[in-house]
């Protein structure tokens, strides 16, 4: 067993070991793998809703004039088209075009931003960032003094509204606000990483155990249930997001991993911008796809995928998935190995299992907003 | 909650129910417990020779791949079809319908040595809790 008090605690890892949370190390933290059950969990944010402590994630707060100019010139998406209270996906690239990480940014005023980077990612992205502060750029961690609880799942509009004093019901999909819950300062931000409707609420540690045994306690008879990592990462697969040290890394760009959507190339210049532009146009390089197995036992990362025999590549994720019902996963594979609809094999404990290259997502909410 | 009397058990958290000289083999409540949803199970071949203590197996849960041992050696008579298209029998029966294989027991009365009584399974389980 590795020694919990080796990892940080967020304000919330009293209420996890009170629910019964498996608390495993993650990214530094002390974090619950799950509660009672990861299928159980999973299936509560796919039906009704789910609850995640996301304080393990760093919040860093920029101000001042010149963050957009700044923020556009290390990552691979738009920062200063932003409009006040939207939020965007985005990629922090070296110089070769691999990943530093993968982030949101919230555009909070004409001035203030929020950057939430992966928990894995923030000693990393803290040295990064603070050692590029521009000297007009004001910068606040928040990671530790503040939390954040993420409400997912088909019911999260009616769980959270009670407790907020604007209209939630309002926001759009990848907008943000600043307003109270529970009387509160908080940001509200439509945003997550499940595949379902939901919200994220960036706010004050201190009152972060009262919002989420409130939310916990009014949604408990409508079977929404805390959730654990192991269930966000089975429903971020399904959903076909990528997860930072897995789908995408300092060696695995964006291009590849298939996030060439966020990638903009008509961006006066970016850091790593002519490698990932070179191997986008010669297109020849290994791709994350996705894979589904209908036999055998669960994909894992490392297992090595083979087509007609040769080495194709390697898993990179995988989870067996209630909502496809069967083995997905994602694999890293030459382009030759690509395409979907490819039959593939994947080795597991020196036998070959029947496999396929899938288009992803492998789920996608019917009522898209 | 109380172990099932009359079982032997092994510190690998794996169970043994013994019938004359054939042993019925799965694993404890409290491993079940441990691994979390169970979601694939890899028996041993029916007419193996397997020995005390020997990797059998695999037992995988949506997180984790676990090695399964056998408590108990001999060769392999008969495993639980059932488990392969419902592994989750094993999370909810561990005792019961979720029995892993079955062992023609060689020279048992040494073997039994090796292995646990509820009582003392009980006391290994409340210090592994803690």
């Amino acid at each position: 067993m590795v020694n919990e008090s080796a990892e940080r605690h967020t304000v919330l890892f009293d209420e996890h070991r009170a629910l019964g949370g498996r608390m495993v190390p993650f990214g530094g933290f002390s974090m619950p793998v799950q509660y009672e059950s990861i299928l159980k969990e999973h299936d509560a944010v796919r039906k009704r809703a789910g609850l995640f402590d996301l304080s393990h994630m760093a919040q860093y707060l920029f101000t001042g004039a010149d963050v957009a100019a700044w923020l556009d010139e290390l990552t691979v998406n738009k920062v200063a088209t932003m409009k006040p209270l939207q939020a965007r996906y985005n990629i922090f690239t070296n110089e070769r075009g691999g990943a530093h990480d993968d982030v949101i940014i919230y555009r909070l005023d004409e001035a203030r931003w929020m950057v939430v980077v992966n928990a894995g990612n923030a000693p990393k992205m803290l040295e990064y960032l603070t050692s590029r502060l521009p000297a007009s750029v004001e910068f606040v961690s928040k990671h530790g003094p503040n939390a954040n609880i993420a409400v997912q799942g088909p019911l999260s509009v009616g769980l959270l509204a009670p407790y907020v004093d604007v209209d939630v019901a309002g926001l759009k999909y990848y907008t943000c606000v600043e307003c109270a819950v529970e009387g509160t300062p908080a940001i509200v931000a439509r945003t997550g990483y499940t595949g379902e409707d939901g919200f994220e609420i960036f706010v004050d540690g201190e009152a972060a155990v009262r919002i989420w045994r409130a939310l916990l306690d009014a949604g408990r008879a409508k079977g929404v249930v805390a959730c654990g990592l192991g269930a966000r990462d089975v429903l971020r697969l399904e959903a076909g997001m990528p997860l930072y040290g897995h789908e995408l890394t300092e060696e695995i760009t964006p291009v590849q991993a298939g996030l060439a959507w966020a990638v903009k190339f008509d961006k006066p210049s970016f850091v790593g911008k002519g490698p990932l532009q070179r191997q986008a146009q010669a297109d020849q390089y290994a791709r994350v796809v996705g894979v589904k197995s209908v036999e055998g036992p669960p994909l894992r990362e490392g297992y090595v995928v083979k087509c007609e025999e040769l080495p194709m590549g390697e898993i990179r994720s995988g989870a067996p998935s209630p909502t496809v019902g069967a083995n997905v996963g994602t694999a890293l594979v030459a382009k030759a190995a690509a395409a979907p609809g490819t039959r593939i094999t994947v080795e597991v404990r020196s036998r070959e299992y029947p496999a396929e290259v899938v288009a992803l997502p492998f789920y996608k909410r019917e009522a898209q907003r | 909650m109380a172990q099932p009397q009359g079982l032997l058990y092994s510190k690998e958290h794996e169970w043994a129910n013994v019938e004359g000289d054939v042993a019925t083999i799965g694993i404890t409540d409290y491993a079940q417990g441990s691994l979390g949803d169970i979601v694939f199970v890899e028996l041993p071949k029916v007419g193996a020779r397997v020995d005390q203590g020997g990797n059998v197996g695999v037992v995988e849960s949506v997180k984790a791949v676990s090695d399964l041992f056998t408590p108990l050696g001999g060769e392999v008579l008969e495993v639980n079809g059932t488990l392969e298209d419902d592994p989750s029998l094993v999370n909810r029966e561990p005792f019961a319908g979720g029995w892993m294989f079955k062992v023609k027991v060689s020279s048992l009365d040494a073997q039994r040595a090796n292995l646990l009584d509820a009582a003392a399974y009980e006391k290994l389980v409340a210090e592994s809790e803690h």
